[in-house]
């Protein structure tokens, strides 16, 4: 990010409106683009790039009407084919969303002015104040654009708006720490107990993570610990052990535990991203592993 | 810009109690066996016609109906041919082909219209005849129909001879379903039983008998105008629906309580005594003559009403006396008691008092048609009963809910009866009786108590396609009452719909309604507001197909080469969106004028012809002004006329203002195409449809359209004559006439194709929800709201509107809408029927979001065996 530019934009890859499980009420849930992360199951895949990226959806590709192939300037688009982008060649330069007639071509990631995502966020404000609301940054991992959330959140919060972080904590404190004072509550993801688990799944660096997990304890945010269990990968004794220990380090006691779904993998086959489909065993036994946890003095409830 | 409620910071929700208030009753009330009893009976009852009424009510009138022997038989005879040439034209009809027979059809008809035109004056409809026979005819039908009482009810009254019966009314418009007949029971939409002995009557005795004497057979002589009739009968531009009789009206439950139809009676005893001392030794002018006859008229039906209560107590005794089971001969007992006091004396408990309504809605269907009788705020009306009963030790409240489960049965059992081709436009059977519960007092305090929560409890028990639970909202509503609601819709169903008193009592008393008139107003059928008791509302009357404005307005009043509207600019000569609007007013006004005078000449022939002296001792002002309800005698009278397409018009508005007003694609391209149904231009059509901004999508140039549009229909139809000295109000809403209408328009600029539905209700299209519901809400709050009611239709996941965190979203959106303006918005909570249906035609569920957990998909983007997993999975629950 550049230091103090004029202007700072935000890349948003999805703003979801009426969102009920991202936080208290009926939400507006901003979906920042890019992440400090490669989380081997990462449920949105679109979310990992830092820039704007081609996305394709098969089914709502009109029959005959190859439009993007003569737009395409390097070639690389054959819809109706097995392949039907060639991501080596693809450049993500944009030119074929703008012809597509029916949106199976579409450009995933936008950038937002501080004051247009403000905007948005706030058309849907009436339902936040009745049912007690608000907005979710959520990601991608939404602190890495922190000199955009510093020009964003205080649209909001002049307005009263609830406002609700969800973060990796991969990050430099820094980055952190300007946005503390806007937020209302804060979900931190924890992937992995040690180390060694936390960059094989990851891709990232657990002291980093730990670390801003402490200080955000230290100051009294009102903090909220999850993890996603993934089946055979973070959900074996050791990771959890490893994980209870860490939590009690910083003082903490309990954590919300996501259960994991597939369905995202369906999005693999019209992105650029080379992750695999994960094709996982069967469900984790729950029970269980709400035991491993207590065993190690942590409560847990799963989301 | 006029709308109150707008500004959110108007409405203190956050000074609200958020503790919910204790339910109604301490333990909850579990499944009570009777109530389960009447449900499953009610839902295996065979769907049947009922020519119950129609055959008393001839058997009467054709022995004192004056006769005209000449005429009568020059009748028969024309019938005969009428009959053989409607089946014709119906068969060409179905086959979609013209018919063969064109211009000999034709000149038959407009033979048969002279005709009709000679019967009409040859009698010289004299009103203080008419209502006189109608009165008897009413009392003869009441005095001799089949009393039923079935198992396990609590309370009795049939409106028909079947359990699930759908009357025909051949002195209204029963004849069209002349067509239907012989095919009735096999039918492929609604078939309903029949029994050879009923069609033979009918077909060899009632309907020759009514050929000339019908509101259907006379309505056609007062239009006159040929070329209007064919379009009545096209329903492409506008469909009107009070030839088929008196219907969407709220009777004054509270009045018949109060006074007893004996009251009743003594009132009208009075007001003619008052009128014979006006008359004074000189001889009655003509109106006072229609007067005295009005009068007279209510006293015979007034008496018929007493008289129909003695017989169900009869009845009753009967019964109780041949049945074996003691419980059951306990409660036949205790309900001939009942009978002995309602509805003829004032009730004073609420058994009596449910019994009572029970009884003049089923008198009130042995005289009127069966859409939208309602039933107005009954938990208003019946509290202080139940209270009285409650502190006597006379009830619980487990027995008060078994008591509504009882009455919501009853109220469950017609069907309107309605010929194949009007089922597009009002499909589901049902007959839109709606009961009101909520709101504020006439002070503006909260009005909702432990009879609104209890009746929410009687519906959950019974959940029946009808009637309709309506709730009405408002910034002080008791929360415990509005978490009910929200559960109550999470379990699907449907209902309640909620409507919101700061937009609504505005809009009545914009109208000119008093304050506390407004204040108490309930919901007619199915989203139609007005003052119960004292209106005549007809808030049904009509519908105006949007959308066919907005293609005469593109193309300068021209369809298929024929002129059909006025002569307005077409879309080649438009510069603007002002320029575009104002063509599409002057075609709208246009086709309002026709449809209000069509409409205007049906009322005057139901009061000239048909008037309805039951229903008019049962509406406030009647009486006092000794005038048929049908004549204008009501406090308060409208006419409810009802924009259909709005969504499609705003989109096409917005659509062209994009592309053609723009300069990007020529206007003669853009008809061209819309003439072809894009056909060869499909890219187009897939660009007007998902690359512009839609209504729904919150988008503010499409608000503002939105906003304008219904403006500019809701002061046209305002500007319309009204036939009963009252006006006309818009309404944006219309059971399922958006498909029928659909059915007949074209392609339009907002990318849908011809013959597709159009927008139901202020709903956006199918399709233009991807921004999910509080965007469709915020768009759906920028239509003002008219004087007849609107509906926003919103569909839900089931997943999301379960349980507590279900409701406290639902509730979450209906007061975040309502903050901001809006009026009334209904709740589809999709199962996983719907998700097959999504599955098998994905086209026109494109918008459907799942949404699990952390993200977001679409479902018809998910794989099909991904797609199964979460039918599964909703399944389950």
């Amino acid at each position: 990010m550049a230091e103090e530019s004029p202007r700072v934009e935000g890349l948003v890859f999805d703003v979801q409106r009426f969102s009920l499980h991202d936080g208290p009420g009926i939400r507006t849930t901003v979906f920042f683009k890019g992440c400090s992360l490669r989380c081997r199951w990462c449920q949105n895949p679109e979310s990992l790039r830092p820039v704007p990226e081609l996305m394709f959806s098969s089914s709502r590709c009109l029959p005959d009407c190859r439009l993007c192939e003569s737009v395409c300037p390097r070639d690389a688009l054959a819809p109706w084919s097995t392949t039907p982008i060639d991501w080596d060649r693809c450049d993500h330069c944009g030119q074929c969303p703008a012809v597509c007639p029916s949106g199976a071509l579409r450009m995933v990631g936008r950038y937002y002015s501080p004051e247009e995502l403000a905007e948005l966020c706030l058309a849907d404000r009436s339902y936040f104040v009745s049912s007690g609301g608000g907005v979710t940054l959520s990601g991608g991992e939404p602190v890495l654009q922190s000199p955009f959330l510093q020009a964003l959140l205080p649209l909001l919060k002049q307005q009263g708006v609830h406002i609700l972080l969800q973060t990796a904590g991969h990050y430099a404190r820094r980055m952190l720490e300007p946005l503390l004072p806007f937020l209302d509550a804060v979900y931190f993801d924890l992937k992995a107990g040690n180390d060694a688990g936390y960059r094989q799944w990851t891709g990232g660096d657990a002291a980093h993570v730990l670390d801003n997990l402490a200080w955000l304890a230290g100051q009294a945010a009102n903090l909220t610990v999850r993890m996603p269990i993934v089946p055979g990968m973070n959900s074996d004794r050791s990771t959890l052990a490893a994980v209870a220990q860490q939590l009690r380090t910083v003082g903490f006691g309990e954590i919300t535990l996501l259960p994991y779904h597939a369905l995202w993998e369906a999005k693999l086959a019209g992105l650029c991203t080379a992750q695999a489909p994960l094709n996982l065993a069967a469900e984790p036994d729950r029970d269980e592993i709400m035991g491993t946890l207590q065993a190690h003095g942590i409560a847990s409830t799963w989301g | 810009m006029g709308h109150t409620a707008r500004q959110m910071d108007q409405l203190d929700y956050a000074a609200l109690n958020p503790v919910p208030s204790p339910m109604p009753v301490d333990e909850p009330i579990g499944p009570l066996p009777r109530l389960q009893r009447l449900r499953a009976d009610l839902l295996a009852a065979p769907y049947e016609l009922c020519t119950q009424k129609a055959e008393l009510m001839t058997d009467y009138l054709q022995r004192v109906w004056p006769r005209r022997p000449l005429l009568d038989r020059l009748a028969r005879w024309h019938y005969r041919a009428y009959a053989s040439t409607l089946l014709a034209m119906d068969r060409s009809a179905d086959q979609g082909a013209a018919d063969p027979r064109g211009a000999k059809t034709a000149l038959a008809l407009t033979a048969s219209s002279w005709l009709m035109r000679l019967y009409c004056r040859s009698w010289r409809l004299e009103p203080q005849r008419q209502m006189r026979l109608m009165a008897e005819a009413l009392r003869h039908v009441l005095g001799h129909m089949e009393l039923r009482a079935y198992d396990h009810e609590l309370i009795v009254g049939n409106c028909s001879s079947r359990r699930m019966g759908a009357p025909i009314h051949p002195d209204f418009a029963g004849m069209l379903m002349l067509g239907d007949l012989a095919d009735l029971s096999t039918r492929s939409v609604n078939p309903l039983a029949t029994t050879p002995a009923q069609v033979k009557d009918l077909q060899e005795r009632i309907f020759p008998f009514w050929f000339n004497r019908s509101v259907m057979a006379h309505a056609p002589g007062w239009i006159g105008d040929q070329r209007l009739l064919l379009e009545m009968k096209e329903g492409r531009s506008f469909a009107l629906s009070q030839i088929a009789g008196i219907s969407h009206v709220t009777p004054d439950h509270g009045k018949v309580l109060r006074l007893g139809f004996a009251g009743i009676a003594a009132e009208i005893e009075a007001r003619r005594r008052s009128l014979l001392d006006e008359i004074d030794r000189g001889r009655p002018s003509r109106g006072q003559r229609e007067q005295l006859a009005m009068l007279d008229a209510s006293a015979i039906s007034a008496q018929a009403a007493c008289d129909y209560g003695r017989r169900w107590r009869q009845h009753l005794l009967e019964l109780a006396a041949g049945e074996s089971d003691a419980q059951r001969r306990a409660e036949l007992s205790e309900l001939a008691d009942i009978l002995a006091v309602v509805p003829e004396h004032p009730a004073r408990t609420l058994h009596q008092a449910l019994q009572s309504i029970i009884l003049v809605h089923a008198m009130l269907h042995q005289e009127n048609f069966q859409h939208g009788m309602s039933f107005g705020r009954l938990d208003q009306l019946l509290l202080p009963y139940y209270r009285d009963d409650l502190a006597a030790g006379r009830l619980t409240p487990a027995r008060a809910v078994e008591l509504l489960g009882c009455f919501l049965g009853k109220a469950a059992e017609l069907l309107p009866l309605l010929f194949s081709r009007v089922t597009e436009y009002v499909s589901g059977l049902s007959s839109a009786s709606g009961i009101t519960l909520g709101g504020v007092l006439a002070d503006g305090t909260d009005a909702s108590n432990e009879l609104s929560s209890l009746f929410l409890l009687a519906y959950d028990q019974m959940r029946l396609r009808q009637p309709n639970i309506h709730v009405r909202v408002h910034s002080g509503s008791d929360p415990g009452f509005l978490d009910l609601c929200a559960r109550t819709v999470g379990r699907g169903g449907g209902m309640p719909a909620f409507f919101s008193d700061e937009a609504v009592v505005p809009a009545l008393m914009r109208d000119g309604i008093d304050p506390t008139r407004a204040r108490d107003y309930s919901i007619v059928g199915c989203a139609e507001w007005g003052v119960p008791g004292c209106s005549f509302p007809a808030a049904g009357a009509g519908t105006v197909n949007l959308a066919h404005c907005l293609e005469l307005a593109l193309r300068g009043g021209m369809l298929n080469g024929e002129a059909v509207g006025p002569a307005t600019p077409p879309l080649p000569q438009l510069r603007t969106v002002d320029d575009l609007l104002q063509a599409f007013r002057l075609q709208l006004r246009a086709v309002l004028e026709r449809a209000a005078t069509a409409n205007g000449a049906i009322e005057r022939v139901h009061a000239l012809l048909r008037p309805t002296p039951l229903l008019s001792t049962v509406i406030e002002g009647c009486v006092a002004r000794a005038r048929d309800v049908t004549a204008g005698g009501a406090d308060i009278n409208t006419s409810g006329l009802q924009g259909i397409g709005l969504a499609d018009v705003v989109d096409s508005v917005v659509a062209v203002e994009a592309l053609v007003f723009s300069g990007e694609l020529e206007p003669e391209r853009l008809l061209a195409a819309l003439d072809d149904d894009f056909a060869g231009e499909s890219e187009l059509a897939e660009r007007l449809r998902w690359r512009l901004p839609k209504y729904g999508e919150d988008d503010p140039r499409s608000g503002e359209m939105a906003a304008a549009v219904a403006r500019i229909y809701i002061e046209e139809v305002g500007r319309l004559p009204h036939p009963r000295g009252g006006r006309y109000v818009a309404g944006f809403w219309g059971m399922t006439t958006h498909q029928g209408m659909g059915s007949r328009t074209g392609a339009l600029p907002s990318g849908r194709r011809a013959g597709r539905p159009l927008g139901n209700g202020i709903s956006p299209q199918i399709g233009s929800e991807s921004r999910g519901p509080t965007a469709a809400l915020n768009s759906a709050a920028r239509v003002p709201t008219p004087g007849n009611g609107m509906v926003m239709n919103l569909k839900l996941n089931p997943a999301l509107a379960n349980g507590s965190g279900g409701a406290a979203a639902v509730l979450g959106l209906v007061r975040g809408y309502f903050a901001q303006g809006g009026a009334q918005v209904q709740f589809n909570v999709i199962d996983s029927q719907t998700l097959r249906a999504a599955q098998a035609d994905p086209a026109s569920y494109r918008d459907l979001v799942v949404r699990i957990s952390g993200y977001s998909a679409y479902f018809c983007d998910l794989t099909r065996a991904m797609q199964d997993e979460l039918i599964d999975r909703t399944m389950h629950g």
